[in-house]
Order: C-alpha cells, then structure tokens, then sequence
C-alpha cells in the first residue's frame, strides 16, 4: 500500500506539474517541442531521484547527529543544504551534457540551470523530509515523481505540437491557447484522485 | 537570552557543516568540470550576443549563431551583416580586433507597376491565396507572365515587414527594407531584384515581350521605347522590350532625371511616386 | 473486383457522348504539335522552318531513351518552330504545320504481319520508331515502359480500358468501333514483355464494349476483367490491386509489383504501328460539357488547336466558366483557346460558371471524408494542416509523395478546400529540397 502511494501516488494522483502545480517553468517553457521535452524529462528524473536520496540521506543522517557526546539538531538547515545539494547535482549534469550531447545541451539552454531553482526538485526533497522517509522510499518517490513530472510534460508537448498546425483566434495563438490547454490537462488528470 | 555553550557548538557546527558541504561539492564539481572539460570558442557567443539577433540570413549564413562563427574564424567582415548598425558592426569589430570591412548596403525592389486596376487578369483564380501555389494553376491569374501576382508571398517571409501590398502589387518600404534578400528568394516570378540602397528610381517591368504586346495587357508596362536609353545612355539600357537601370553606373537616376526623360507609361519612376500610384484606383482604361 | 478507398463522383455526363461514334474531322489549316508534353527529354526538330512535309513524316527525333519521336499530323509546310500557348499554362516550343489540304502521306513503315514471331526487341524498337507515349494521361514513352529494368520481374500485363474520369468516353468508343485493334495491342504487348497473363479491365458501365471484346478474345491470352465502377478505377495502382490482387510498394513503380499497365487506345496505337506502320498521328479526343452544342468523340490530329475543336462541335451555348483537358477530376484548366491538343489529350470538357466557380474554402471539419476517399490511404485533412503551416517534414513523414493527384478527398470535402492544390505545391517544394 504504501509502495502505491509511492509509486502511482506520486506520479498520478499527486502528479507535480498538474496537481500540485510545481516546476510549471520548465513544463511550459521545454514543450514546443517533442524532442527537447524528451531531453528535459530525462534530465528532471535524474536530477530528482539523486535529489531526493541525497537529501534523504543528508536530513537523516548528517542533520542530526551525535559530536563529542553533544547531540545536534542542524534540522533548520535544510532548506539551505536541499539547496546546495541540487544546486551542485545540476551543475555536473550541465557539464556532464555539454560534453556527452552537445545538441541537448544547447537546446535546453537556460533551462538546465532552471532545474536548479525549481519547486519541483526542492518540492520533492521538502516533501520526504515533512514525511520522515526513509533513504529507499525518499529516493522511490522522488523518482516516479520525475516520471510523473516527465509524462506531464511529454504529454503537453505532444499537445503543443499539435496546437501549432490549429489556428486558434488571433489573440489566443501561442501561450494562452497553451496554459489553457495545461489548464485542460490539470482537469483531466485529477481523475486519478482517490486512486490512492 | 544568553548564548551558551550548545548554542554557540550549534552555530559553529552549522557554519562547519555547510563550509564543509560547500566544499566538497565545489571539489567534486571543479574535478568533474576537469574531467569533461569542452573545447569552446566564447568569443562566438559573445559576437552572437552582440549581432541584433534577426537571424534573417542577409548575410548568408544561416543565423546570427553562425555569422558569428564565420566572423571568428575570420570567413566574414562584421559588415557583412546588412542589419547591424554602425555602432554594432564597430563593437564587433572591437571585441575582435579585426576590421570592420566593406559593406554595401542593398535593399530590393519589385520590379512590377501592374496592380488590380492597371494590369488583366486571365481568369477568375478561386485557389489557396499564395503566388507560389498560383502558379500551379495555369501559371497564374494574371496575362502578364512575368508580373507579380501579388499574393503575398514575400510580403509573408520578409522578416522585417518591409513588404505590403497593395491593390494586388507588391511594394517595398525602402526605410524598413535591408537587403536581406529572403522575398527575391521566395517569390516564384523572379520580380524582385536586390539593388544597391542608394537606387532610388527604378523601371518599374519585368517583362521583355514586344512594347505592343504588353500594352494589350497592362497599362503600366515599360513599352522598351527607349526614351529614357536616348535621353541617358549613361544610366538606362535597353534588352529587348524592357528598359532597365544601370545600377553599377557612376551615377544614379535622381528625381529629375525622371522628370527630363518622362516615361510615357510612367513605369520609370520613383520609389515614393511608384508607390502613391499603385494605392491608386483608377482604371486608366 | 474493386479496390480500397474511392469515390463516386456525380456521372451524368458520359451520356452526352456515350453512344456518338466517333467521327473524322476535315484536315484544318494549321496544327500546332507540342514538343514537350511526354515525360522526359523533349524531342529535338529535324525539320527547319519551310520545309515541306507529309504526314506521318518524322519532325522531331527522340533525345536519349526516355524521349518519343514525333511526327507530322498532315501533308504540308513547316511555318514555325517556337512557343506557343502550352496546356499547363506557360508557353510550350511547338512546330507549326501550315497544312495544304491534302493530308498526303510520306513514306510510312512496313507492316509486320509475322509480329508473332518476330524478336520482341525489334516490335520494342517499331513502337519507339512510331513515337508512341502512353494515351492515357501521362505521356510515358511507351517503348520505355515496355523494357522494364532486368531486375524487376514483369509477369502481368493490364489494360485500362476503365475511363473512370466522369464526363469522357474517348477509350468506350475505341473499345466499341476497334475493338480487334485493341486485342491485337495486347497481344502485341504481350509478345514484347514475354508474359501469359494479360487482362483488360472495363468498368461495368461499359456492357457492350465487354461483350464485344469478350467475344473477341476468345481462343486468345487476352482476359477480360469486369470492374466496379469507382473513381480512380483507371489509375494503374488501383488496377493492379483490383486485377492482380497486389500492391505497388510506396515510392515504387508498377513494375516493382511485376506488372505493366497500358492504357487501351496506346494498344491500338501499338497495333497501327506494328501491323500497318503508321506512326501515332491522331487520337479519339470526347468534345463535351453542358453547353456544348454538339458533344461528341471527334478523331482529332495532334496539334489541332483549341478554338478548331470548339468549332467542329458546333460552338457553345453560353459563355463556358472553364475549360478543361481531360476530365473534371484530374484534368487541367486552359488561359487560352489557341492552346493545341497533344498525344495524351482525352477530352475537352466545357463547365458552365456555376458549375466551375468552387465555393469559398471553410475550416477543417474533421469528418474523415477524405481518409475514406483516398485510394492511397493518405490523411489528407493532416497533410493539408501540415502544408499550410509549412511543414514540409511532417508532409513528408505522412507520404505526401505518393499522392496521385486524384482529387477524391477535394470532391468529398464539405469544407471544400483545396487539398490538390495544397498537395502540389507540398510536392513542388520537397521536389525543389531534393
């Protein structure tokens, strides 16, 4: 039951971008196109399962411990370190990119660096820390978020490719067609509630 | 409230955590970066930010990134950009240390006065509104073979807007135009030609059948009459039935030259005056 | 025996010349003979301008393989090699012949009667000699047809004699007044690839021309295969499909599914050029339309002009809104009226204006009509977003290259918008990228 929760809960029912309305940059600035939206979902599931096993293991081993006999408490310093670790995780996926797959890189652009300060990534670490998971599960959910986070943002690009051939009113072409259309997918995708 | 022993362990073991935490990851990304280290020229992305970014292919190349890659490895003068200003060009050439080199402005002109109202139509044509798919249609609506068809093509592509049309006849706007050359480029009867920026007059035909031929069809048509040849030869020649303006001469046509010569059709003319006429609904029939 | 997709377009009009014979009109003052209208290189003149020549005399030799002789339609004088108004609506070279009226014929070739037997190649080179090209549309060469490639395994041969275009009846009437001509072709056709199995097809709506040619081909390879009235039941995929039950593969050729088609007045011209040596001339060309005073099936020499053929039908009854060569389907509008009919011209269709003035495209419905039309099984309504929004990739991607310009899905559509024309241009623009 739980593993559900972790799974499906996470991906589905608690999808990050239309649920819980996280990490809505990159899900409406990487979309145009098919490609680059695949390139961008393979990034974010890998930054957010490391994120989230790393942090999981910071906040439960590293922010309380036991020095010299005196035990400490550093729990306020989690958002600061979350921070750093993710903020440290991108950077060596950006220069790992640059050199394996130039092309990726130059088309994700300014977003790489955006993983960085999105919700979504820190989103995830708050959320296991709030909920005391363990490194597995902490690591578990952060990685089907990134797939729910992923096929959110694969399905929404699918959709705007589509857009693109439509031709909607004048003052509607382009973003506000789009967040309509994310506004849609939000809609259908809280089905899923109660599912777990 | 007094800071005791705890409190002040606790601060300084908070600072030592993040201090060490920022450290080994600095460690870890500096041998990483070490490791994966890219060969990249920054300079091309500092011309790139420096270009005004139209990415329009002016000057050939195909965009801005890669003009300025061509311009770093020395292919291209940054003149070469036929949108950058003087101050853009000289900046570039700044940043570099090269010269600024030649550049010599071109806009384009349609070469066509047959509007609506002057010019016959064949037929009726009822298809999709583009000059290119017109002309899979019998070779297009109008009599004239080789006029404009005034669908709009290249009014569409010019990244600029310089392009507008009027009573079915294209008509460039000299001040936005910069010579880019994408609306020669895409138009399917070869009306527009990329002339120097200085040309102000121009024989506005593009047609070298028989002066009687074409006056049968367009009331606007260059008649190859040769006034303007007779009167000039230094700046007009004459092929076939179509005049046409030296532009490699020493010296342009100016206003006056217009006026000395006195077109009989009106198809020498100024830009300005070429393009008030063609706004004209008169059917000069 | 019938074929996937397809449409069935509104056929009142074969009627207006289905039962005309055909007749033979008086030799005219000029004729203009195109040039260029056969797929390939054009022919090169061999004629200069004053020469006097009879008919049947060669004028222009083929250039290459892939290139048909041409030869002189009547007895007379050679006034001009130039442009002249062509059926696609630009200029076209033409040689002009000043006819002197006595259509006196010039040395013609002699006719072999033991074609039986004779060497396939030399019957290949009697076809090349006479010029012929394929009569059904397409101008092919037909001695380059009928040498497939040696890789490419040829054991069926088609006829169309399906005239599915609505409105034209050049092909029945062939079928009705020479039909031992076309059976002869056949044969003839057959004896060049080497093959057993040969079949005509003919629409249902063609009973007497079945029955007539059924009765001929007894005791001969010759089958005749009734087909299921459905447009484009005469283009040579479908045929094969429907005939020999196989499939062209995409971007492949007729010969790829080891057959060969031919349209059934080239067989006829097959069997004018072996039996009795007479290069191909003249053509059954269908004058018809509403308001046309007199349609009918005229035995036109190539090179007639326009107006001549307008004249023999007695002229019209109102001023026509278009003019088409060919049929309403896939036919082409003319600018011109001095504009010469040419080998593959089979018919002449006057539209009245209301006939001819489309309704004003709308948006897209999404009905599906046009997927259940094409008989390419092509997604029109996609493609036609894909093209008017430029791209050519997705264009591609859905096999905009295999559409035959067939017109089904822009007769169907209610939205009536120009998914030919959006075809064309896609075809023009990935051509021009090649």
């Amino acid at each position: 039951m739980k593993y559900l929760e972790l799974t499906v809960g996470a991906a589905l029912v608690y999808n990050f971008v239309l649920s819980r309305f996280l990490g809505i940059c990159p899900f409406l600035g990487v979309s145009k196109r098919l490609d680059t939206a695949m390139g961008m979902s393979g990034a974010v599931i890998f930054v957010m399962t490391l994120a989230s096993g790393t942090t999981a293991l910071v906040y439960r081993h590293l922010l309380r411990f036991t020095f010299r006999g005196k035990a400490y408490d550093l729990g306020f310093l989690q958002i600061l370190l979350f921070i750093l670790i993710i903020a440290a995780l991108v950077q060596l996926i950006e220069i790992v990119l640059q050199k394996s797959s130039p092309k990726l890189y130059q088309a994700l652009g300014i977003y790489l660096p955006l993983i960085t300060t999105n919700c979504a990534v820190l989103g995830a670490a708050t959320i296991n820390a709030q909920n005391g998971r363990t490194v597995l599960d902490a690591t578990i959910f952060g990685c089907f978020s990134g797939v729910g986070f992923a096929l959110a943002l694969l399905l929404f690009a699918s959709l705007r490719e589509k857009l693109e051939l439509a031709s909607p009113p004048k003052a509607m072409e382009g973003t506000p067609i789009a967040l309509v259309t994310a506004g849609i997918l939000a809609m259908a995708f809280s089905g899923f509630a109660g599912l777990c | 409230m007094m800071l005791g022993a705890i409190e002040t362990g606790r601060i300084l073991m908070a600072a030592a955590l993040m201090a060490g935490a920022g450290v080994v990851l600095g460690a870890v990304i500096g041998a990483i970066a070490r490791i994966f280290r890219v060969e990249g020229d920054s300079r091309v992305d500092l011309v790139t930010e420096l270009l005004p970014g139209a990415n329009c292919g002016g000057c050939g190349k195909a965009g801005c990134r890669d003009f300025a890659k061509s311009v770093v490895s020395g292919e291209n003068p940054p003149g070469k950009c036929p949108v950058s200003t003087r101050e853009q060009v000289g900046a570039i050439a700044l940043a570099l240390g090269v010269e600024v080199g030649e550049v010599a402005h071109k806009k384009a002109v349609v070469r066509c006065s047959g509007t609506l109202f002057t010019s016959d139509r064949v037929a009726y044509y009822n298809g999709i509104h583009k000059c290119s798919s017109a002309m899979l249609v019998g070779g297009g609506p109008k009599v004239c073979r080789y006029g404009c068809l005034g669908m709009g093509d290249c009014a569409r592509k010019c990244p600029f807007g310089a392009i507008e049309i009027i009573n079915n006849l294209a008509v460039v706007h000299e001040e936005l135009c910069v010579g880019c050359g994408s609306c020669a480029a895409v138009c399917p009867r070869g009306v527009i030609a990329i002339v120097p920026a200085a040309a102000h007059v121009h024989v506005f035909c593009n047609s070298p059948e028989k002066g009687a031929q074409k006056r049968k069809v367009c009331r606007s048509a260059c008649l190859g009459c040769g006034k303007c040849v007779r009167k000039d030869p230094e700046k007009f020649e004459l092929e076939a039935g179509l005049a046409r303006v030296k532009y490699s001469a020493p010296e342009l046509p100016t206003a006056e030259t217009v006026e000395a010569v006195g077109c009989p059709t009106g198809a020498l003319a100024m830009t300005e005056r070429h393009r008030q006429k063609a706004s004209e609904e008169t059917n000069a029939k | 025996m019938t074929f996937e997709g397809g449409i069935h377009p509104a056929d009142s009009g074969k009627v207006l010349t289905d039962n005309r014979p055909t007749l033979t009109p008086p030799v005219l003052e000029r004729y203009q003979v195109l040039l260029c209208e056969n797929v390939g290189k054009p022919p090169k003149p061999v004629v200069n301008v004053g020469d006097q020549v009879g008919k049947y005399q060669l004028i222009a030799a083929a250039d290459g393989f892939v290139s048909a002789n041409l030869h002189s339609p009547t007895s007379g004088k050679v006034v001009k090699i130039g442009d002249v108004p062509g059926p696609m609506g630009i200029p076209a070279p033409a040689i002009e012949i000043e006819a002197d009226g006595e259509d006196a014929s010039a040395e013609t070739f002699p006719g072999l009667a033991g074609w039986r037997d004779a060497d396939p190649k030399e019957l290949v080179k009697r076809l090349a000699d006479c010029g012929l090209v394929g009569m059904g549309g397409a101008s092919f060469p037909t001695h380059v047809k009928l040498s497939p490639p040696p890789d490419k395994k040829v054991d069926t041969l088609i006829l169309n004699g399906a005239e599915c275009e609505p409105f034209l009846t050049a092909d029945h009437r062939l079928m009705l007044e020479r039909p031992r001509d076309v059976i002869t072709g056949a044969e003839i056709m057959a004896r060049i690839l080497g093959v057993d199995d040969v079949n005509i097809g003919i629409e249902i709506n063609k009973r007497d021309a079945i029955e007539s040619l059924e009765t001929l081909a007894e005791g001969t390879k010759v089958k005749i295969i009734p087909l299921m009235v459905r447009y484009p039941q005469g283009s040579e995929k479908h045929l094969i499909q429907a005939i020999a039950g196989r499939e062209v593969p995409s971007g492949g050729l007729p010969a790829d599914a080891g057959c060969v088609v031919q349209n059934v007045a080239t067989a006829a011209a097959c069997t004018d050029a072996v039996l009795r040596g007479l290069p191909l001339v003249e053509r059954i060309v269908t004058v018809t339309g509403e308001i046309v005073c007199r349609p009918g099936n005229w035995k036109l020499k190539i090179g007639t002009p326009l107006l001549e053929a307008l004249r023999l039908a007695g002229g019209v009854t109102e001023e026509p809104g278009k003019i088409i060569f060919g049929g309403p389907m896939m036919g082409f509008a003319q600018r011109s009226l001095e504009v010469p009919i040419s080998k593959n011209t089979s018919g002449i269709l006057l539209l009245t204006r209301e006939e001819a003035l489309r309704h004003r495209s709308t948006s897209c419905i999404r009905c599906g009509r046009c997927v259940q039309g094409c008989p390419m099984h092509l997604a029109s309504c996609l493609l036609a977003t894909a093209i008017e929004n430029g791209r050519w990739d997705l264009a591609l991607q859905n096999h905009v290259m295999d559409c035959i310009e067939c017109g089904s899905c822009a007769y169907v559509c209610p939205a009536h918008r120009p998914l030919v024309q959006l075809m064309r241009s896609a075809k023009m623009e990935l051509r021009k990228k090649r």
